[in-house]
């Protein structure tokens, strides 16, 4: 389970008044967090759950292991970028890879919905492999569900890994420390951008492709390079805003954002325009945030700009003492503002 | 009321009399109702659009006199900040700016 | 983009600011009339930036607010239905009604979608002529020619599937009921720039003449937002009080007149309930006669709903500048993005929900619950 921490406002979070599930109980923001401290950890509850990062530490004998589990349910399954196939392996690998652990295997679990073409189908499994044996890791195992036509929206996977964890790097979601450096390797909302312009009912012909990449290079280059790792999130659902503001709950710090060294590419940044949407939360597949002491901040940059997928690789903003829990924004004019949890998903508006 | 986006207009359609257009947008590309823009926009133009429809046709000799002024402005600023540091002055010179579509400074 | 982000070169914008410092002489009290005007201000710290010189009221410029709540209900009452697919923009889908929202109607099992334009809306009641297509055609004067032509072409196509809930504001009468109010601090207005790109400025010009205010065009970019409260410190000065254009190269004195004409095609001018406000007369618009067939409240007959507003929500008092949503006793703990009491915690564009989501932490005394 993606790691949520408590929003600062109010912890444990009570439960909105809603007696069904909504669409934003999936979005990643507040809706979320209240879901799964108020129902799910009061049901679940326990030590190596109650974590909350990005995979469970479990020990085995004298080795530590790192489990961790996805959906996906992305609608339209084929994007530009990818599918729902490669983006369920990137995105358990790379929640293995953000605890700093060596991915070991995948399993893959599919629901089918009646009516599915094989041809599809064969498209997106073909997919998948592809992206694991790219990234060198194995699907060791698998189930299959078909359910009927109208319960699934086409297919539902997924994707559970194991992985390794490093002998000494082990970044965590508490980890992050006043002074530290927040660093992104790459370019933002490229994946929820993509995804709403090939929505239906909104018409957009775009440029913008998913970023949806496995990590585990990055990772590997980061904990080769002896830098002291505090933190590494891939923010996925709900963007760099929602990871940060989780980041600093957990680790009772504030952090400071400047708007102008936001990578965000300029076809990206028309679609948020034209939608209403702000970058910093939308959802990103192919990227992680790098927390790490000033000290270390050169040497992070040097390592993940040696490769592809880091090239745009910079440093967004710094840790701070207080207040605790708070992500805050300075504008290119040199005011302030807040950046908060969202409810639920950012909506497209006309206002 | 707000949400309206300046694009540039690179196709021209017409759906059996009903005038629609590609415009694009810094890279993102979408199908916009050109009906109340008609008469005045060629392709190259920009136009304002909200929710699909090009609302009004951006002016850009107006865009770009208007964008000089005040660029202008900003720099005469700064040289005034920096020969009153010199030499202060009883309040400051205004600009003679030029009248015209509702800009009377 | 091109005539987008050089209007947030930040360097003109800090001269612009010092500008607005140095021209003012004492404090001035602006109003601007649009939400994204509103959102611009506070996501930018504008206010933070002119604190002393230049006090922002914000105003009842998000149309998604101030849509009476009897519309809402009855939106909720037609998303409900089997036979109806419910489309609205984005911003409609959190607003409270009476007791739920267009979300939580779609989570019992509602056909609610998201569309970016009306035509999408009706786009989909021709493929799907099986199902009754509804549009939720909100919004101020900006909207209204996108509104007007979608049921335009329903009409020229022949579509029978295709009907619009209405629910349009318009400024003009806004503004005049705020100048009326005895308690009325506002000395200037910003008026919005993509209601004037379509309506022009003639309906302003009778209003800063009779109240003896400054009202200026302007746009959505910081640069504009300050370049147009400049030009109102400017006329305040020298004590003028006449329509002046930011927003050039955008706006034209007459608007975009084939808008308005489809406008005036399709809609006339009716009495409007402004939620939290209450009825301001000739403020809204609705279907003429000739288009009645399109009309939703017409056709499923939900026209008699009975409202049931939370007493505590101050949105009326918010909108009308009154109150500035830090101090509303509910502000952060009863009332928040999570759980509205009313719709300017809701929208985006919402006095209280930019306050919220954006500046609480420049407020002076933080009423939100900490952990």
């Amino acid at each position: 389970m993606t790691a949520i921490a408590q929003s600062g406002l109010a912890c444990p979070m009570p439960l909105p008044t809603a007696d069904r599930v909504q669409l934003g109980h999936g979005s990643g923001g507040k809706l979320s967090a209240a879901l799964i401290g108020g129902l799910f950890m009061r049901q679940l509850d326990n030590p190596a759950l109650a974590q909350m990062g990005d995979g469970a530490v479990v020990t085995a004998g004298a080795t530590d292991l790192v489990v961790s589990t996805d959906s996906f349910v992305v609608s339209p399954l084929e994007f530009p970028g990818g599918d729902i196939g490669s983006l369920a392996v990137h995105g358990t690998l790379n929640d293995v890879a953000m605890m700093g652990a060596r991915p070991l295997c995948l399993t893959a679990g599919f629901v089918l919905e009646e009516g599915l073409p094989m041809a599809t189908l064969e498209r997106i499994v073909a997919s998948m492999a592809q992206a694991a044996r790219l990234a060198g890791i194995p699907i060791v195992a698998g189930d299959t569900k078909v359910v009927e036509r109208g319960k699934a929206d086409g297919l539902y996977v997924n994707t559970t890994g194991i992985g390794l964890l490093h002998p000494h790097c082990r970044p965590g979601p508490r980890g992050a420390r006043a002074g530290d450096v927040v660093i992104v390797s790459g370019a933002l909302a490229r994946h929820g951008m993509a995804i709403m312009a090939a929505r239906e009912g909104f018409n957009f012909e775009s440029t913008i492709t998913s970023d949806s990449a496995c990590l585990v290079p990055l990772v590997d280059l980061l904990t080769a390079s002896g830098v002291e790792v505090h933190v590494l999130r891939d923010p996925t659902r709900g963007g760099v805003a929602s990871a940060l503001n989780e980041i600093a709950a957990a680790s009772h710090v504030a952090m400071v954002l400047e708007e102008e060294a936001l990578p965000v590419p300029d076809n990206v940044r028309a679609a948020c325009e034209m939608l209403g949407f702000d970058p910093l939360y939308v959802a990103n597949e192919g990227v992680m945030l790098a927390i790490v002491p000033a000290s270390d901040a050169a040497r992070t940059l040097d390592a993940l700009r040696s490769h592809p997928l880091g090239r745009d690789a910079v440093s967004i903003g710094r840790v701070t003492g207080s207040p605790p829990g708070t992500v805050i924004l300075r504008t290119a004019l040199g005011g302030t503002r807040i950046v908060d949890l969202l409810p639920g998903d950012q909506l497209p508006r006309i206002c | 009321m707000c949400l309206g986006i300046p694009g540039r207009v690179v196709e021209l359609h017409n759906d059996g009399g009903f005038p629609t257009g590609l415009v694009d947008f810094g890279g993102v590309r979408r199908e916009v109702c050109l009906a109340y823009v008609a008469g005045e926009v060629a392709l190259g133009d920009y136009v304002i659009v909200h929710v699909g429809f090009a609302i009004s046709k951006v002016d850009e000799a107006e865009a770009k006199r208007t964008f000089e002024v005040l660029r202008e402005m900003s720099r005469l600023d700064e040289l005034e900040w920096i020969a009153d540091a010199i030499e202060p002055s009883p309040g400051e010179p205004r600009d003679a700016l030029s009248a015209g579509n509702g800009r009377p400074r | 983009m091109k005539y987008l982000s050089e209007y947030r070169d930040p360097a003109i914008a800090r001269a612009l600011i010092e500008r607005i410092r140095r021209t003012a002489t004492r404090p001035w009290t602006l109003m601007e009339v649009c939400g994204g005007q509103t959102h611009t201000i506070v996501r930018q710290g504008l206010d933070e930036l002119l604190d002393g010189a230049v006090e922002m009221i914000h105003g009842p410029g998000c149309p998604v607010c101030v849509t009476p709540l009897e519309q809402i209900d009855k939106a909720l009452a037609l998303a409900a239905r089997p036979d109806v697919i419910f489309t609205s923009f984005g911003d409609m889908l959190r607003v409270p009604g009476s007791d739920c929202d267009l979300q939580q109607v779609r989570a019992r099992g509602g056909a609610v979608r998201v569309v970016y334009s009306p035509l999408d809306a009706l786009e989909l009641a021709r493929r799907t002529p099986d199902k009754e297509v509804v549009f939720f055609a909100v919004g101020f004067e900006t909207t209204a020619p996108a509104n007007a032509m979608a049921v335009w072409r329903a009409r020229e196509l022949g579509v029978r599937n295709f009907s619009v809930l209405v629910s349009h504001v318009t400024v003009p009468p806004a503004i005049t009921a705020i100048l009326n109010a005895p308690d009325n601090r506002v000395q200037g207005f910003l008026a919005a720039g993509h209601v004037c790109a379509v309506m022009g400025w003639t309906e302003y010009e009778p209003i800063a003449e009779q109240y003896r205010v400054p009202i200026v065009v302007t746009g959505f970019e910081p640069m504009d937002i300050l370049e147009g409260m400049l030009m109102a410190v400017d006329q305040l000065e020298s004590g003028r009080h006449v329509v002046e254009n930011q927003y050039v190269r955008s706006v034209r004195r007459e608007g975009t007149v084939p808008a308005r004409e489809r406008v005036e095609d399709v809609f006339e001018l009716a009495d409007r309930n402004w939620r939290g406000i209450g009825e301001i007369p000739m403020s809204g618009l609705r279907l003429r006669k000739e288009f009645m067939e399109f009309d939703a409240e017409r056709k499923f007959g939900v026209a008699g709903i009975t409202v049931n507003e939370p007493a505590e929500c101050r949105a009326g008092d918010v909108l009308t500048g009154r109150l500035k949503p830090p101090k509303c006793g509910a502000f952060g703990t009863r009332c928040t993005p999570e759980h509205p009491l009313g719709a300017l915690m809701v929208s985006a564009e919402g006095a209280c929900a930019a306050y919220y989501n954006l500046a609480r932490h420049r407020m002076a005394e933080p009423q939100e619950v900490t952990a």
